[in-house]
């Protein structure tokens, strides 16, 4: 079972594929299960407890990471120091930021490999656990499951099949191995025709079982893939693979008013991954590389202008007028757009002075900053050009003057629909600024995790009004929203500004190549800081969505904590904050101080929360004790209120209304017995007539206790009575049988028993279970009718009917 | 000979004259059967059930006694067949003789026309004879040459047979089987009650000093009393759960009739009323389940190789047998499941 356990734990692993470009991790993961399952087996053979095979798992796995990620600190090379536990830590750290850095697939790296053993190695110890410890293999499951949702976290769109179906199949080996074990030591088998199997023989009812688990796991499969409203359905594809799927342009070559933010979030949405281009830049710190941008807005959101352009032969340089604060680098760049890529602009970066490779029928728009074409497209080329890499100070671009009013930037640039609700939110926002730079940075900022904003890619599409503002209420979306919405915030504080589109730098190299696909296309914004500085691009989209995200210096990343050159990082645990920061969700101080319409000083919650889980505990748990109180009070008054008038002896009532009465009291009575005897756990047998019910609780329960014994006695005189005989017993005492008979119980019980009594008392538990396995009972039978009446309209029922 | 019909009983008797004249009857039989309470109680049940009791037994331990001091601790007609295998039907029945005087056939009564009649070793008669006592038994009345004669109330028959000696003996029919209402083994007596025994009959046979305490009448208003008894619903849906169990169990091939729920409950009020009680009791079918139906049962070839008796099975189903629901009661049963191992049904 153990062997089985650590394979399936491996077939699990396999949606881990998806995510490493190799396949170092399986072999360092496979050595680590395989020790931690030697080790188990040792600590059963030595026919340790449960407990002691567990720590014995636990400290393989700290043996097996010490000798796969050595620190150089470990004693005699294996056992494991202070030095490892630090170089563990920092292993952590480092792979948080190596989580935010890189996109899947990741290369291999020490950090992702330790994390992903280290997981592996503990889903390993859970399901052994489970499966051999406790022989529970569908508890196994869950951390199997856990595995199986890395890889659905980690991309943004949705995971292949094939390797859920691998994990599947593991655990339902699993499942079947339990099963053949247990069925072998059950002992004897049998067929329904009487025949015996031999143990080792494969059951003939098992090919039912395989038959199931196939059916199971092909439903589990094909249902999600057949759903429409999932993305990467069936449906949508067949909706949206018309065009090639690929093509971002409108098909007529040309550019123009091509709604590339649907194109984009198409893109984005997709489940293969494409290759776009492929670039080779001596810039060693590259912008994004650029192709278009939407400038015009109207009721429906943003969009592209036509580009109107001139020959690519008489490409200006800017820094034939050089500016104060910005300072101009002059790079090349080669791009190799695949043939996946039709568009009718061709991706620079910067600004382009010169390029080599595009005919004349490529043009450049210099106010855009695009290079297009109204007739070819650029799939399939290969291309080279120099560029112009502006960078800007924090100081210059504060140094910048107003907008002025007068220009054609300023009119066309900020013209922008009313929302009440943006402006609203804009005008609280750069309120207080005095100069562009810091109203633009003032809602750049606005856009941080402090404030609730979150990447999704699931969310609707969409740049017009009522969107901006959906988006700024829901504050969850992609890189269009946040680069549509900062647009029009910006454009709202009267400063021109529009959309960009591009790619990312990807974290896929070739050599000294980027590789860009489609998960790498991106939207920006841009700000216009006047014709000094021209364009200047401010990415709002949190860092943790856009994998090769670059923020310029006077841009910071508003969800990073501010470094100070002295902190040097440490490998206490205090550093993990570090790698957590850029979670969505988190406090964050940075954010917060440099927002002047932050959230108050916060009184820590967490106190109120955890008496608020105690309180909602103490009542849940109490629950079964409460109800217990209720019943018992409710059967004493009933029970009370048989007493008649006489305190005499019991009297045989014959009128019928004071018998119904005085049985009703006899069974509450009883019914209070009953569940005292449940409470202490005293068997109570159905096939006992009341009379030996307390016959057994006077004799044997309750020996030595006279005043007990005669309770139990009277009661099932009075119980039997009112069951079978034609008048039943009234009298005084039956409450007090009753107390008499559970004070008896309780000097006899343990204390252990007494406090489960009195605090889970389980007769109401067992009444709770029984009603909910009622309820479940009656579902499936309703379902089973409603499963048969739906068989009869079957055409293949009808069908036999009719060859009969 | 007075015909009494069937329903004309009389009236029933108060309880405290019910117990007087039970109990003269069971001190009077315990003259002579020494320690054997429960069994002289059941025997008087059967006879207040107005059934029919088959005492089995090995020899000498006191079957015919106990017959006999029923008999005669009762004053009324008392007759004795001593089954042989020569016996004919109409030794038991009756028989039609020409009468020469006035050129008529007459009818001469057989041994049953009495009120209790003694059936002694009634397995060595031929099946024949023995099925004579089909009708009669039943349906209280005999049909000879087509005409049929009713008997006495009170009416019983009480057979005895030895379960040991198999030669020359010819076992009772299902049909004969089922019309008994009880079947009782005497068991041997212990040691004290065998020492008394010693003394007692020593000298004298304590049988022939037997008087009798009460008569036909009051035995007629014993059972008018004892039909009286209340059966709640809950207990008659026992006894119909009881004999459908019987009928279900893997280890039985026959199960039990419909007349044997009818008899169980029958002799379920004779005992309640007998422990002056005027509703029976679950716990009375309990302890009745074993004499009443685990001789009409028929166990399986794999049951009778494994040597379990009848007995046993019944007892076991009882064991088994959850009580009736009589309202929502509650849903939990915490005895530990077949621990004893005691009705493994599918050990083989």
């Amino acid at each position: 079972m153990g062997l089985v356990a650590a394979v399936a734990t491996l077939m699990a692993s396999a949606p881990l594929s998806t995510i490493f470009e190799q396949w170092t991790w399986i072999f360092q993961c496979t050595i680590a299960v395989a020790l931690i399952a030697g080790a188990a087996t040792l600590a059963r053979t030595a026919r340790a407890p449960v407990w002691a095979q567990f720590v014995v798992m636990v400290v393989t796995l700290l043996l097996a990471l010490t000798w796969l990620f050595p620190s150089g600190e470990e004693i005699a090379g294996l056992l494991p120091w202070s030095g490892t536990l630090e170089h563990f830590g920092d292993l952590l750290t480092q792979s948080g930021d190596d989580m935010r850095t890189f996109a899947v697939p990741v290369p291999d790296r020490d950090p992702l490999l330790f994390v992903t053993v280290l997981g592996i190695g503990a889903v390993a110890v859970m399901v052994d656990l489970a499966v051999v410890g406790l022989r529970r293999p569908a508890l196994a499951g869950l951390p199997m499951l856990a595995i199986y949702s890395v890889p659905v976290a980690v991309y943004p769109t949705s995971v292949s099949f094939l390797p859920f179906v691998v994990g599947a199949m593991g655990f339902l080996w699993l499942l079947v191995a339990d099963k053949v074990d247990g069925v072998r030591r059950f002992g004897r088998r049998f067929t329904g025709d009487g025949r015996d199997v031999d143990v080792w023989e494969p059951s003939p009812l098992a090919a039912a079982g395989r038959r199931l688990a196939i059916v199971g796991v092909l439903a589990a499969v094909a249902l999600p893939v057949a759903v429409p409203g999932m993305t990467s359905g069936l449906l949508t594809r067949f909706n949206g693979g018309s065009g090639d799927g690929v093509g971002l342009g409108d098909g007529s070559g040309r550019p123009g008013r091509v709604n590339l933010f649907a194109a984009l979030s198409g893109q984005l949405r997709k489940t293969d991954v494409v290759t776009f281009a492929r670039v080779t830049t001596t810039d060693p710190d590259p912008f994004y590389l650029r192709f278009a941008v939407a400038d015009d807005i109207s009721s429906e959101g943003f969009r592209s202008r036509s580009p109107q352009g001139r020959s690519l032969l008489q490409l200006e340089d800017p820094r034939e007028e050089p500016r104060e604060g910005v300072s101009y680098e002059q790079y090349s760049a080669e791009v190799e757009i695949s043939s996946d890529f039709q568009m009718s602009y061709a991706p620079t970066y910067g600004i382009p002075i010169g390029t080599d490779g595009l005919d004349n029928q490529w043009l450049y728009d210099t106010n855009q900053q695009v290079v297009f074409s109204n007739k070819a497209k650029v799939n399939g080329k290969d291309y080279r050009f120099d560029f112009i890499h502006s960078t800007f100070t924090e100081a210059a671009l504060r140094a910048a003057p107003p907008p002025d009013p007068d220009s054609l930037e300023v009119k066309r640039f900020t013209q922008v629909p009313s929302v009440q609700l943006v402006q609203n939110r804009v005008d609280s926002l750069v309120g207080g600024e005095t100069n562009t730079y810091d109203q633009v940075m003032a809602i750049y900022r606005y856009f941080s995790s402090t404030n609730g904003f979150r990447y999704e890619l699931q969310t609707e599409g969409g740049t017009a009004g009522e969107d901006i503002v959906n988006f700024l209420t829901n504050k969850k979306g992609y890189c269009q929203q946040y680069a549509a919405t900062m647009a029009w915030m910006v454009r709202a504080a009267g400063i021109p500004a529009r959309v960009a589109f591009g790619f990312t730098n990807g974290t896929s190299r070739d050599g000294d190549a980027m590789v860009l696909t489609n998960l790498n296309l991106h939207a920006w914004t841009e700000v216009y800081f006047g014709p000094e500085y021209g364009w200047v691009p401010f990415d709002a989209t949190p860092r943790t969505g856009v994998p090769g995200a670059v923020r310029p210096d006077y841009a910071p990343d508003p969800d990073a904590p501010r470094i100070t050159p002295s902190a040097v990082p440490s490998s206490s645990p205090g550093a993990g904050s570090d790698s957590s920061s850029d979670l969505p969700g988190k406090e964050d101080p940075g954010g917060n101080e440099s927002l002047p319409s932050g959230p108050a000083p916060t009184i820590p919650k967490w106190p109120f929360y955890t008496a608020g889980a105690i309180l909602l505990a103490v009542l849940v748990l109490g629950m079964p004790a409460f109800r217990r109180g209720t019943l018992r009070r409710r059967r004493r008054a009933a029970t009370a209120a048989a007493v008649s008038s006489e305190p005499g002896t019991a009297t045989v009532l014959p009128t019928t209304e004071a018998a119904r009465r005085s049985r009703a009291h006899a069974h509450a009575a009883w019914d209070e017995l009953m569940d005292t005897m449940v409470d202490f756990r005293i068997p109570i047998d159905r096939t006992e007539t009341p009379r030996a019910t307390a016959e057994r609780l006077a004799t044997a329960e309750l020996r030595g206790d006279p005043t007990g014994g005669d309770g139990a006695r009277l009661l099932g005189q009075a119980e039997e009575r009112a069951r079978y005989a034609r008048s039943p017993l009234a009298g005084p005492g039956l409450p007090d049988a009753v107390r008499s008979v559970r004070r008896g119980l309780v000097n006899r019980a343990s204390r252990r028993t007494r406090l489960v009594a009195a605090v889970f008392p389980p007769s109401v538990l067992g009444r709770w279970r029984g009603a909910v396995v009622d309820a479940s009972t009656a579902v499936v039978t309703a379902m089973s009718r409603l499963r048969e009446r739906a068989g009869r309209l079957s055409p293949r029922r009808l069908l036999t009917n009719r060859a009969r | 000979m007075t015909q009494q019909t069937w329903d004309d009983l009389g009236a029933p008797l108060p309880g405290p004259e019910f117990r007087a004249a039970s109990d003269a009857i069971v001190t009077n039989i315990e003259q002579v059967i020494e320690g054997k309470t429960a069994t002289v109680r059941l025997a008087l049940a059967v006879l207040l059930a107005e059934g029919h009791l088959l005492i089995e037994d090995v020899p000498g331990v006191g079957k015919t006694k106990l017959a006999k001091a029923l008999a005669r601790s009762i004053d009324c007609s008392v007759r004795r067949i001593q089954f042989t295998p020569d016996l004919l039907p109409s030794d038991v029945t009756g028989v039609s003789v020409y009468n020469q005087e006035n050129h008529d056939f007459e009818f001469k009564p057989g041994a049953v026309f009495a009120n209790l009649v003694v059936g002694d070793e009634i397995n060595r008669a031929s099946p024949k004879t023995q099925s004579a006592l089909l009708e009669c038994m039943e349906e209280h009345q005999v049909t000879v040459d087509g005409t049929t004669y009713e008997l006495q109330t009170p009416f019983m028959v009480i057979a005895t047979q030895n379960p040991i000696e198999m030669e020359g003996t010819y076992p009772l029919p299902e049909a004969q089987r089922d019309r008994f209402t009880a079947r009782i083994a005497m068991g041997y007596p212990d040691p004290a009650a065998e020492l008394a025994m010693l003394d007692a009959h020593g000298a004298h046979d304590p049988l022939q000093a037997l008087r009798p305490v009460a008569d036909a009448a009051t035995v007629r208003r014993l059972i008018a009393t004892v039909r009286d008894v209340h059966v709640a619903d809950a207990v008659k849906q026992y006894a119909v759960d009881l004999v459908t169990a019987t009928r279900e169990a893997p280890d039985l091939r026959l199960g039990s009739s419909p007349r044997a729920a009818l008899h169980l409950i029958r002799t379920a009020r004779a005992v309640a009323a007998l422990e002056s009680r005027d509703y029976v009791l679950p716990d009375d079918l309990q302890a009745l389940a074993v004499p009443v139906l685990a001789h009409r049962i028929i166990p399986t070839a794999d049951a009778q190789l494994a040597r379990r008796t009848t007995d046993a099975i019944v007892a076991d189903i009882v064991h088994r047998l959850p009580l009736p629901h009589h309202r929502s009661q509650s849903p939990y049963d915490t005895r530990p499941q077949s621990t004893d191992g005691r009705g493994d049904y599918r050990r083989m």
